[in-house]
Order: structure tokens, then C-alpha cells, then sequence
């Protein structure tokens, strides 16, 4: 039975109050290194149990209402799957007239996703998958649909993705013709219910047309190319005459998606996180 | 009922609300708005505890909460231990006994604690309008929902009087 009132609030319930918000901002201060250090610990060990319960829920979840959904996918990847010997055989034709090396290929990981109920929930990712299967920090992560993010940390049985929504996300990125470089951003001018990404450093010159699917373009070393972003829904800006910005609708939703897929980095490389 | 048998039947309640968490809303609900029983198990011991050990309960939860969803890791506890302490200090004010102050204080929990986190996480204004008239009002109405629900079903458990 609740206790029932009139109890004075005691120095030692202020105290205890006092330490756990110092606590807590001294967590909000700490460097990330140490955050996603300790959050990892803490995953592995007291939150193990927590963990193992949801990935069981979200594969019962799976092994049901989603089964169709997934059915449909794997039926449309057979479909497209059909025409990939020919194009296989055309690129390895094509590479060898231009002398050039093996393309690089990376193989990926499924994993589910352990979605949390946090208003920053949609920003990283909890996914069910660890180091023993050889994914490391820095790897993309992808969904049918197109890029997610990228792996900020990894442990045994467990790994946090950033996504796309999440403020300090950035990737290199090209229009589907590849003539237009530019840099795809969180948009911090986000409309009521949904939430955008933006095209940056797209030169004055160039106009990209509203729809243009725009890709990642293998610079920098994190994302390979060809990864779907998003579509252009509009000019968003125009930065003094020098820099157009474009409205991106992203093509994967972080707070719906349920399986994803971790792109290993390739032997050899380092991935960058 | 003898003591044992009620501390029995709370941890039985707090369990309870545990797997709910865990296992049937990950299966059940999806999105946003989906309801939080761990709040709900926060705020019913908060209710019953000292202010000071219900700030470290929020504060233990709240840590949970920046593991599993790291994107302003501190904020989910600080968030969470001030609305901890402000149920615990509030029970001075109001003995939460009533179907309509409990939905309250479980209405009001969410909505304060994503208000916190939201601020602390530093969220873009136009995101956090949305976030605090939309999203946090709806999770709030389908916390305060399933948790009296839950209350009601399991009042032995949890030992709340409720008034007709």
C-alpha cells in the first residue's frame, strides 16, 4: 500500500537528487568514445537479459507479421537477381578492355533492429549483431529501400547504427547520372511530421531536377558506391549565389524499418568510423 | 495480505511490466506513440519510495535508456531522474490513489520526460515542436491507457487503491 503523506523531504533525498544530476550531466558531457565504451560494457553485461528478450520478440514479430512483407522483397531480389550474370559478365568484359583492377566487393550481415521508445529513438539503431560475425564500427548500414547509416559501435551480441535523422550524419553523395556531386546532411528545417535530408554543395551552376534519385558516391572511404539515398523534392536553399541546396526525401524510414543489412568493409580495408 | 505476499506480488507487477517492455511491445506496437511501461514501472516506485531513491531508480533507468539508444547518451537519465524525484516529491501534494491522478502522473511523466530529453539532446526547434505537441502528447495518452489498464487488472499486485 502507497505510504501515505506528510513525510518532509529529508537532506538526504536532496543529496541523492543532486549526485544523480550531476551524474547525468557529467554523461552528457562525457566525449563519445567513453559513452559508446561504457554503453557497450553496460549492453553486455546488465542490459544482456533486456536485450536477449527483445531480439526474441522482434524475431516472433518477424517469423509473423512480417513474413509476407519479406517473401515479397526476397521475390522482387530473385526478379532483379535474373539479369545480374549478364551484367556481371558485361562489367568484367568492359574491365578488362580498360585494364582495370577487380571491383572491390563487400558481403553483408542481416541483422534486426531493436527499436527503443526514445524521442531520439530514430536517430541510432540498436541491431542484433556482433563482432563474431566480422562487422566493425564504420561499416554502412542499409536497408531494402536504400542507405540507413553506419555503425558507430560493436560488441559481442550487439551493435548501434547512426542513422541518417541523427544531426551529426554526413555522406558523400551523387545524382544517379553522376553529374552532380554534393554532400547529403540531416535538414534542420524539418516540416511537422517528417523529416528531410538535404543535398549540399551542389555548384550554382547545376540544376538537379525534382525526383533525381541521389546515390552515394564512394568518396571518402565509408559508404561504397551506388547506395540509394533519397529523391529530390525541391530546392530547399541558395547559398549567396554560389551553392544550391536541394530538399531530399530519404528512401529509408529508421523508426519503421525492422531488418537491415551491415555492408562488411572488404578484407584489407579499415573502415572508417 | 501479509507483507511477503504483497512484496511478492509487487515484484510480480514490476516483472510484469518488465516483459511488456521487452517482449510484448516490440511485438505489438510500433512507432513513436507506442506505450512505456518502463516509465510506468518508474513512476509506481517512485510513488512508494523516498524522493532521494526514486532519483536513483530514474537515474538507473534513465541509463538504460542512453545504452539502448545512444543519440544523447546523459539525457535519458537526467530525464528521467528528475521526473523520478518530482512524482516521489508529489506524492507530498497528492496521494496518487485515484484512476485520474495516476493516468496523470503517467501522462505527465512521458510527456515531461521526452520534453527533457528532447531539450538536453539538443534537438532542432521545428523538430522539437513536433516532437513535444504531437508525439510526446500522443506516447503520453497511450502510456497513461495501457498503464491503467494494467492497473486495474493487476490493483492486487500493485497494492493501488483505486477509488470508484
Amino acid at each position: 500500500m502507497i505510504r501515505a503523506p506528510g513525510r518532509a523531504t529529508s537532506r538526504s533525498d536532496s543529496l541523492l537528487f543532486v549526485t544523480c544530476l550531476v551524474l547525468s550531466a557529467g554523461a552528457l558531457a562525457l566525449p563519445d568514445r567513453y559513452s559508446l565504451s561504457l554503453g557497450t560494457t553496460l549492453r553486455r553485461t546488465a542490459l544482456r537479459p533486456f536485450i536477449w528478450t527483445q531480439e526474441r520478440a522482434e524475431e516472433g514479430r518477424t517469423s509473423r507479421a512480417r513474413f509476407q512483407a519479406v517473401q515479397a522483397e526476397r521475390d522482387s531480389a530473385a526478379l532483379a537477381a535474373q539479369s545480374m550474370a549478364a551484367l556481371i559478365a558485361e562489367n568484367s568484359r568492359l574491365r578488362a578492355l580498360l585494364d582495370l583492377k577487380a571491383r572491390t566487393v563487400g558481403s553483408a550481415v542481416p541483422a534486426e533492429v531493436l527499436h527503443q521508445i526514445s524521442p531520439t529513438g530514430g536517430r541510432t539503431l540498436l541491431l542484433s549483431v556482433g563482432a563474431g560475425t566480422g562487422v566493425r564500427a564504420g561499416d554502412p548500414v542499409v536497408s531494402p529501400e536504400g542507405l540507413l547509416g553506419v555503425l558507430l559501435s560493436v560488441d559481442t551480441k550487439s551493435a548501434v547504427a547512426m542513422t541518417w535523422a541523427h544531426p551529426d550524419f554526413r555522406v558523400s553523395a551523387v545524382t544517379e547520372d553522376g553529374s552532380v556531386l554534393g554532400i547529403a546532411a540531416p535538414s534542420l528545417n524539418t516540416e511537422a511530421s517528417q523529416s528531410f535530408l538535404e543535398f549540399r554543395g551542389v555548384a550554382y551552376r547545376d540544376t538537379v531536377a525534382t525526383g533525381t534519385l541521389v546515390m552515394t558516391s564512394g568518396l571518402g572511404g565509408v559508404y561504397p558506391k551506388g547506395l540509394p539515398i533519397g529523391r529530390v523534392v525541391g530546392l530547399g536553399r541558395e547559398e549567396l549565389g554560389w551553392e544550391r541546396v536541394y530538399r531530399l526525401a530519404p528512401l529509408a524510414n529508421p523508426g519503421h524499418v525492422a531488418h537491415v543489412l551491415v555492408v562488411r568493409t572488404p578484407a584489407g580495408l579499415e573502415p572508417v568510423p | 495480505m501479509s507483507p511477503r505476499r504483497g512484496d511478492g506480488r509487487l515484484l510480480l507487477g514490476f516483472l510484469l511490466l518488465f516483459a511488456l517492455h521487452f517482449y510484448v511491445r516490440p511485438r505489438v506496437f510500433d512507432g513513436r506513440a507506442a506505450p512505456d511501461f518502463l516509465l510506468c514501472a518508474l513512476l509506481l516506485i517512485a510513488v512508494r519510495a523516498r524522493p532521494g531513491l526514486a532519483a536513483v531508480a530514474g537515474f538507473l533507468v534513465g541509463l538504460a535508456s542512453d545504452v539502448l539508444t545512444p543519440a544523447a547518451f546523459g539525457a535519458g537519465a537526467l530525464a528521467h531522474t528528475i521526473v523520478a524525484y518530482i512524482a516521489a516529491w508529489g506524492r507530498e501534494v497528492f496521494f496518487p490513489d485515484n484512476l485520474v491522478v495516476i493516468a496523470g502522473l503517467f501522462a505527465g511523466g512521458v510527456w515531461l520526460r521526452n520534453a527533457i530529453v528532447l531539450l538536453a539532446s539538443g534537438t532542432p526547434s521545428s523538430q522539437l515542436a513536433s516532437a513535444l505537441l504531437v508525439w510526446a502528447p500522443l506516447q503520453a495518452l497511450t502510456t497513461a491507457v495501457a498503464g491503467l489498464v494494467l492497473l486495474y487488472m493487476f490493483r492486487d499486485w500493485f497494492a493501488i487503491r483505486i477509488e470508484s
